[in-house]
């Protein structure tokens, strides 16, 4: 009888598993690193086991083995063991990389570079995502999942450190690092002024829309449309006349205004922004539960009360909900106005996309990468913040 | 005291409340009662000036509402409602002391004030102050609605059909607090709700409507004993009137004086009501009954012919 009672049924982890050996067939079937002369021959793939001998790979194997095992029978501790596992892999990446440097690049060619293959970036990509699966399973929180990456990260700092002068992407930079610093400073600016200039005119807008319904279906219009228009054909529809605007008006061509460069790209952000910023903002407002506001005006709150004291701090995760989202969309949408002059990070994604090289590419396109991820998981985290009460 | 002179609320084309005078004497619980659309909610909504009457008069404590700004007005007036409308972003303690602090009371006597209605609803402070209304279940929530409506100590009180979303346990429950509240407090309510039963326990004066009008008022008893018209009828239960009657006499209005004859085994409280003897008769098989003060000492006799009202000599 007792057996029927505590009788568990313990089902494999499926996520876990599959993803655990997809990473050791990448880890297996694909290039680890490439090692080229100089920058312009193509550089010639490593597997793994060139860079740390047979009896290297078997040992790389075993903590995915392990994890494997671990997740056939879950438990909670058995999934913090794997949690372990699979951040002291993340860390050990970098490890792989330094020690691929050291072992096969020769020291004898200057310009010899180490690119990072394919089979590094599948398997840091699945161990991130078996780590978002642990995180969930495990029930952490989102900061705390943020901060185990601080290992891995970590480890990569101390591998820069200490040896990775060859790897491909540090030599890109070594060339342009005061470019690089300057490309993210520009990146970031357009990026705040897009978003901060759509917060403001959203606002104003959802809240014109939400007086005056009439204009709601003509204000949603006009934003679709715009999100419609392919951003390069944005750019250059805007290049006339900002062109003529500039000629015009004395003042606006001081400030840097032409048809080319920042204004054309900061307009044409705005553009974009403004749609999930005001559906958002309009949605949020509009969606506060009508009994709350009824009680708030029956208690004898002024509209300019239930606003401040109940509306808007009630609308405000989802008010957060939309910067996220326009923020995210700006940074990467950013990177094409590097095309018209107005530099940010693009402008090496283009160069290097022009020159085939690819590590050029890489150069501009992680910290994007990097930057969005960032952004995304700020703004979660601060909306999270903003639900004392967790207004469902 | 409220008082609404031939008032008549008119959206667009439709007469929502049509040409209706009521008075709420002070201290006196007023229930509107009807199907939905009958107008009642329009009617108390207009009370506190949410919405906004077409024709006629409202007036309170002998002042025209108009003559409030609309905010003071309703600063003075209790509002409760079905969904609570509780924030959801605020603690228990911030929701109750809402009123209190858009008038400005000094901090340390809004968090007097919370506590002593936080004790008076049954909601310790030190375990419920601090919780956010998702934390709490309808009942209490309600509680919190009720003591927020409470908190600036008004005269009046308007409640929407307060107890309509809980269960049946919960919601008789908070109708007899409500009833020892108001007994204690002598607050003027307008009650509005659309259960006939829950009308009929609380109200002091029963206001029947439809259709934009008033159909009839006043005591319970009385439009239970003698309805205007079939609707009212109808409305109030049917031949079902009869144990709804039942359930608002006390088993004191209809007993014998304790006679020297033996005395039957079933017994009865005399603060029972009529509705409770009928069922114990009911249940137990008997007859008569013996009914017993608050000490369970015997003091009368209630017979099944004197329950049902029949004049006879037993």
């Amino acid at each position: 009888m007792r057996d029927g009672v505590h009788k568990e049924v313990v089902r494999p982890n499926v996520v876990l598993v599959t993803l655990m050996a997809a990473t050791l067939v990448a880890w297996l079937g694909l290039d680890a690193v490439s090692v080229a002369p100089n920058r312009i021959v193509p550089g010639r793939g490593h597997a793994a086991g060139e860079i740390a001998g047979a009896a290297g790979l078997v040992a790389s194997l075993l903590p995915m083995l392990a994890v494997i095992g671990l997740a056939w029978r879950p438990s909670p501790g058995r999934r913090r063991l794997a949690l372990g596992l699979v951040v002291a892999m993340l860390a050990a990446l970098p490890a792989w990389l330094a020690l691929a440097a050291a072992r096969l690049v020769d020291p004898a060619l200057p310009q010899a570079r180490l690119g990072i293959g394919a089979g590094v970036w599948v398997s840091l990509f699945l161990l991130l995502l078996a780590l978002i699966e642990l995180r969930t399973r495990l029930a952490l929180s989102r900061p705390l999942g943020w901060a185990l990456l601080l290992v891995p990260a970590a480890s990569l700092a101390l591998c820069l450190r200490l040896g990775l002068a060859p790897l491909a992407l540090r030599r890109e930079y070594a060339g342009r690092s005061e470019q690089f610093l300057a490309a993210i400073g520009e990146h970031l600016l357009l990026v705040g002024g897009a978003v901060g200039l759509s917060l403001l005119v959203g606002v104003a807008l959802a809240l014109a829309m939400r007086r005056w319904p009439r204009a709601r279906e003509l204000g949603f219009a006009v934003l679709n449309f715009l999100q419609t228009i392919p951003s390069l054909a944005l750019f250059g529809l805007l290049l006339a006349p900002l062109a003529w605007l500039a000629a015009e008006v004395e003042w606006l061509a001081a400030l840097g205004v032409s048809g080319i460069g920042w204004a054309p790209a900061l307009l044409a952000l705005v553009g974009y922004s403004l749609l999930p910023m005001v559906r958002n903002t309009y949605v949020a407002l509009d969606e506060v539960d009508p009994g709350v506001v009824d009680a708030a005006r029956g208690m004898g709150m002024s509209p300019g009360q239930v606003f401040r004291q109940v509306r808007l701090p009630l609308a405000l995760p989802v008010i957060l909900e939309g910067i996220r989202i326009t923020t995210v969309q700006a940074i990467g949408l950013t990177a094409v106005a590097a095309l018209i002059g107005a530099g940010g990070l693009g402008t090496f994604v283009f160069q290097g996309l022009g020159q085939a090289a690819m590590d050029l590419v890489l150069l501009g396109a992680l910290p994007i990468l990097v930057m969005a991820l960032a952004a995304d998981a700020l703004l979660g985290a601060l909306t999270d913040l903003l639900r004392p009460g967790g207004a469902t | 005291m409220i008082e609404l002179i031939h008032v008549t609320k008119r959206f667009g084309a439709t007469t929502a409340v049509d040409d209706i005078s009521l008075r709420v004497e002070p201290g006196e619980l007023c229930v509107l009662v009807g199907t939905s659309g009958c107008g009642k909610s329009t009617t108390l909504r207009m009370i506190n000036r949410l919405i906004e009457h077409s024709d006629g008069e409202i007036h309170i404590d002998g002042q025209q509402i108009r003559a409030f700004r609309e905010e003071a007005l309703r600063r003075r007036m209790g509002y409760a409602i079905q969904s609570t409308g509780l924030f959801p972003h605020w603690t228990v303690a911030r929701n109750i002391g809402l009123v209190p602090r858009l008038l400005k009371w000094p901090t340390p006597r809004v968090r007097e004030r919370v506590e002593e209605l936080m004790a008076l609803l049954g909601l310790p402070p030190a375990e419920f102050a601090d919780k956010y209304p998702r934390q709490l279940s309808g009942g209490q929530a309600q509680r919190v609605g009720v003591a927020r409506a409470l908190a600036a100590d008004p005269d009046i009180l308007l409640m929407d059909e307060p107890f309509g979303a809980l269960d049946p346990i919960t919601r008789e429950t908070l109708q007899e607090e409500l009833r020892a509240l108001q007994a204690r407090l002598g607050k003027t309510i307008v009650f509005v709700t659309h259960d006939m039963d829950e009308a009929l326990r609380l109200a002091d004066r029963l206001v029947v409507m439809d259709q934009g009008r008033i159909r009839q008022q006043g005591h319970p008893l009385t439009l239970l004993r003698e309805p205007a018209d079939d609707f009212v009828a109808s409305l109030l239960g049917g031949e079902d009137r009869g144990l709804k009657e039942a359930a608002l006499l006390p088993v004191s209005e209809r007993m014998l004086p304790l006679s020297p004859r033996l005395l039957p085994r079933e017994r009865v409280a005399q603060t029972a009501t009529l509705r409770e003897a009928l069922a114990i008769m009911l249940w137990r098989h008997a007859e008569r009954l013996t009914v017993v003060d608050d000490e369970d000492i015997p003091i009368g006799e209630l017979s099944l012919r004197r329950l049902v009202g029949a004049r006879a000599n037993d």
